[in-house]
């Protein structure tokens, strides 16, 4: 049994390499194509039965003002009148000021945290419950506290991403192995050389793992934030606004952006993550 | 503190070590430890996993203190770990994200800060060199074997010369090849570098191959050093040549059967309960220590046919020891309740053979008479050495020639019948012949590879050489001492007093297995008994307790007769103050004891001629109790309980004999 197994995946392997990509992969490429046809063909038939006032997704081409900012992300008409892109530049600029915001002090506060048990015992149950609280409960208090819309956005992304990177860091600080730490007892390595040569390094891969589940909870959390807060450029308020306005298409092309962004971003932290830690 | 001596580098004094255990107890894992590391040595820590050599270890490191007593390093008190203690741990501990080059850098560069940048990098790429890992220096961790990663790790620990370097199993994990060219490699250099170190191994040839010592760990709890070995074997020593060095096997036995006993011990200590007193006895679960030999049979039939139970003691069980030492420690230790002995070791530990530390321990029956027999290289047969004057002939001109025969125990009457045997024809056996101790079932093959030229030792092993054509009998205990006592029952002197109705039901017990193995009708059965694999484990062909078959005789000249067992008769089991005398004697005629001024008192507390008779009469036994008069040996001399003194100083070929007063205890019963 065994041998035969062993020759056929060996007749398989061999012609394998000499083959072009694409029929290496067709499985890996076709059917997720045919997976999401499938579905956009069930959503377009189920629109057009009537059953539903949601349009279909031909309707991103067939209504005009959306076919409009399908074609054109980039104009700019001053005021809110901008372009998909740049509407969704000014939340990726937002999130960006927070989440910088978040990993400085989540990263910090958790070393700190995790590197002091007592410090640890006294803020673990705090910091686990406020975890817990929704991005958009934090929307009112930001907004009462901050007065204004911009810095009440950015905290809005602080406080919802920092939490995964500072629990993520603490505890990849007291999961540091003992042995590690002997080396530096051994060596008697001073405060500052056991955190640049072991401490930080040791715990870089939990810290990965907060930043890269940050980095989705703080694109979520601008979206909510920004749908909340009139009269600001952001794909947020665009969502809202035309809600509004009742252009129901627009709506979902911006989806379609947030959805690619999102994706984006969670890659881009994943492969910063595989640049600095070849292994992980 | 003042007899540290100037080369002293570590010192471990009086240290305990207890751990709180997560229910609130304590766990004590080391007591009482002393030791000292001089400058320049190397010293090996083994013993079983648990032992807490490892704890011992971190302490030396610094890692953990001690819970009581001190852990010094010239002078000052270990109280953190430092660059000078250096550790090679025993998962490598490299750093994942560091070079190979980075992790040796990281040492030397924050340990010797007193050096240039220059003469940094010199050390770091020296020591690259040194573990030969030129070709692998950029690379991280994870792409190197075990091996290369152990390496990496001693060239960090290196490079940054500590004082002492430790070593915790640092070849544990990696395969055998790999480990035997580290343990050179790092041999050289600690040689190389006059490095002190300590190294925790369980390996017992890594252990002897680096070490100048190697410290026995008893099994925890409460661990502590059970001994210590000086290895003192040529340097520079190489893996491959150091196995042929005459000593190799007699060290590597020498802490295999340390480890064994301590494996033993446990397993008797988990089994040991508290005495069970029970049918007017003050304990019927006895642990009784045997070695497989055909002499064992009494134990084993009181056993098999239910004797023992008969006589109250319900719970026996039957320990198998592969040595008498095993016996002589297990009686020591108190692990054993009494066992079967070789004749002379009663008087042997009771005059301190053992250790210098007198011990009490009497006899109360002896077991077998003959059964012994001396066994020569069938090479000596082909030589044509027939008789004793041949052999005499044959050692006189061979004088470059080192003749080394086996004996079981400095005590046993193998090693006082070969050695009379041997002076009555003028053969010194002291300077002669080599005579070194080994364990009756080892006898054989080493005879077989050659490392013995004889041996004298119990059935079957006499016979069995002959059969297989190894080597032949030349002479039998019928021609040297017929009826000499064989084996004798030992148990200790304040277990005696401690348990005496127990003891005189085990004598009885005994007595009645030894008239049962005398009987001719039960040989067979006996012989199957004996034979299983739980007792001698050996064909029965090879066991006899009548006259074997001719064809164990067929080497010519067979010696006069077979010297068969007696278990039992007129004489034979009462034990005699002449004969433990004459092993008192000859001990000390040959250097092993010195020759106790309170003889009498000795022979007195030893010799429990009242317990025998007592039980021999209540068995309705009168007529055993016979006494024997003076001894006759086969060179005509006669030997009488009177003036062994005078015994001695009439005798030729002697070691200088020294005569001392044996100091006592006086009898206390303790229970063991």
């Amino acid at each position: 049994m065994v041998t035969q197994t062993e020759k056929q995946t060996r007749t398989v392997k061999l012609p394998r390499t000499s083959k072009p990509f694409w029929n290496s992969r067709t499985q890996d490429i076709l059917l997720p194509i045919l997976g999401t046809l499938g579905f956009l063909i069930v959503w377009q038939l189920f629109s057009a039965s009537g059953l539903t006032r949601l349009p279909g997704p031909l309707s991103l081409w067939t209504d005009t003002r959306t076919r409009q900012l399908l074609m054109y992300p980039f104009y700019d008409l001053g005021g809110l009148d901008k372009g998909l892109f740049w509407q969704t530049l000014a939340s990726l600029g937002r999130v960006a000021q927070g989440y910088s915001m978040a990993a400085v002090v989540g990263i910090s506060v958790g070393i700190l945290v995790g590197s002091n048990h007592l410090l640890n015992k006294a803020f673990d149950p705090l910091f686990q419950f406020l975890r817990m609280v929704a991005p958009l409960a934090w929307v009112p208090i930001a907004l009462v506290a901050l007065q204004q819309n911009q810095p009440a956005a950015i905290f809005v992304i602080f406080i919802t991403a920092v939490w995964p990177i500072l629990i993520n860091t603490a505890e990849g600080v007291r999961q540091i192995p003992t042995d590690f730490q002997n080396v530096a007892k051994v060596l008697q390595l001073s405060r500052k050389d056991y955190y640049i040569n072991i401490l930080f390094p040791a715990a870089l891969p939990y810290i990965f793992t907060g930043l890269r589940i940050a980095i989705g909870l703080a694109w979520l959390a601008i979206i909510a934030a920004e749908i909340v807060m009139s009269g600001i450029v952001g794909i947020g308020f665009f969502i809202w606004d035309a809600y509004q306005q009742n252009y129901i298409s627009e709506i979902i092309l911006a989806v379609i952006y947030i959805g690619a962004v999102g994706l984006l971003l969670d890659r881009g932290i994943a492969y910063i993550q595989r640049l600095i830690l070849p292994k992980a | 503190m003042n007899d540290l001596v100037a080369n002293d580098l570590v010192a471990v004094e009086q240290v305990d070590k207890a751990f709180t255990l997560a229910n609130g107890g304590e766990y004590i894992a080391l007591a009482g430890i002393n030791l000292t590391i001089k400058q320049g040595e190397f010293v090996s820590l083994i013993g079983h996993s648990g032992c807490g050599k490892s704890t011992l270890l971190d302490m030396i490191a610094g890692f953990s203190q001690p819970t009581a007593g001190l852990v010094s390093m010239e002078g000052k008190q270990v109280t953190e770990p430092g660059p000078n203690r250096m550790v090679v741990f025993q998962n490598y501990s490299l750093l994942p994200w560091m070079t190979v080059r980075q992790n040796i850098e990281l040492a030397v560069k924050k340990v010797m800060i007193e050096l240039s940048p220059v003469e940094q990098q010199q050390i770091v790429e020296h020591h690259i060199d040194l573990v030969g890992l030129r070709h692998a220096a950029d690379k991280p961790p994870e792409q190197l074997s075990g091996g290369m990663k152990q390496r990496v790790a001693i060239a960090r620990a290196l490079a940054i010369r500590p004082k002492l370097l430790l070593l915790d199993e640092p070849f544990g994990a990696l395969d055998a090849l790999t480990r035997g060219n580290l343990q050179e490699q790092l041999m050289k250099i600690c040689e190389e570098n006059q490095v002190t170190a300590v190294m925790v191994t369980h390996d017992v040839d890594e252990a002897l191959l680096l070490s100048d010592r190697v410290v026995m760990l008893t099994n925890g709890p409460s661990s502590n050093i059970g001994q210590i070995l000086e290895v003192d074997l040529p340097r520079p020593r190489r893996r491959m040549e150091i196995v042929n060095h005459p000593n190799y096997y007699s060290y590597r036995s020498e802490i295999i059967y340390f480890l064994n006993q301590q494996k033993r011990i446990k397993q008797l200590r988990a089994r040991k309960q508290s005495a069970i007193a029970r049918h007017g006895l003050e304990k019927v679960n006895l642990e009784i220590g045997y070695v497989p030999l055909t002499a064992c049979a009494p134990l084993v039939i009181a056993k098999e046919k239910g004797l023992f139970a008969h006589h109250g003691l319900d719970e026996v069980n039957l320990v198998r020891e592969t040595s008498w030492r095993g016996i002589q420690d297990g009686i020591a230790g108190g692990h054993l309740d009494a066992a079967q002995m070789p004749s002379g070791m009663p008087v042997w530990m009771t005059v301190g053979g053992m250790d210098n530390k007198p011990l009490p321990v009497v006899s109360a029956l002896t077991l077998t008479r003959n059964g012994n027999a001396i066994t020569l290289d069938k090479q000596f047969n082909d030589q044509g050495i027939f008789v004793l004057e041949d052999l005499k002939k044959f050692l006189l001109e061979t004088p470059e020639k080192q003749h080394t025969f086996g004996v079981v125990h400095p005590a046993s009457m193998h090693n006082l019948l070969l050695r009379y045997w041997l002076a009555s024809a003028g053969i010194n056996p002291n300077q002669d012949t080599t005579i070194s101790t080994l364990p009756p079932a080892q006898m054989l093959a080493n005879l077989q590879a050659g490392n013995i030229d004889g041996y004298c030792v119990g059935e079957p092993w006499n016979t069995w050489a002959a059969m297989e054509g190894i080597g032949y009998t030349i002479a039998t205990d019928l021609e040297i001492w017929n009826g000499h006592p064989g084996k004798v029952l030992g148990v200790r002197e304040d277990w005696s007093l401690a348990y005496p109705n127990t003891h005189v039901a085990l004598v009885k017990a005994l007595l009645e297995a030894c008239r049962y193995c005398m009987d001719g009708n039960n040989r067979d059965e006996i012989r199957e008994i004996l034979s299983r694999a739980d007792y001698l484990g050996a064909d029965v062909e090879y066991i006899h307790l009548g006259d074997p078959d001719a064809n164990t005789c067929d080497l010519q000249p067979s010696p006069a007769a077979y010297a068969h067992h007696q278990f039992f008769g007129s004489g034979v089991n009462r034990p005699s103050r002449t004969e433990h005398l004459w092993l008192m004697t000859q001990m000390a005629r040959w250097g092993d004891i010195p020759f106790p001024r309170n003889w009498v008192e000795i022979l007195e507390r030893v010799c429990k001629v009242s317990l025998f008779s007592l039980a021999a009469r209540e068995l309705g036994m009168p007529e055993i109790t016979y006494s024997r008069g003076p001894i006759q040996l086969f060179d005509g001399v006669t030997f009488t309980a009177d003036d062994p003194i005078t015994y001695l100083n009439n005798l030729e070929i002697k070691h200088d004999i020294y005569m001392a007063e044996i100091p006592l205890t006086a009898p206390v019963a303790r229970a063991a």
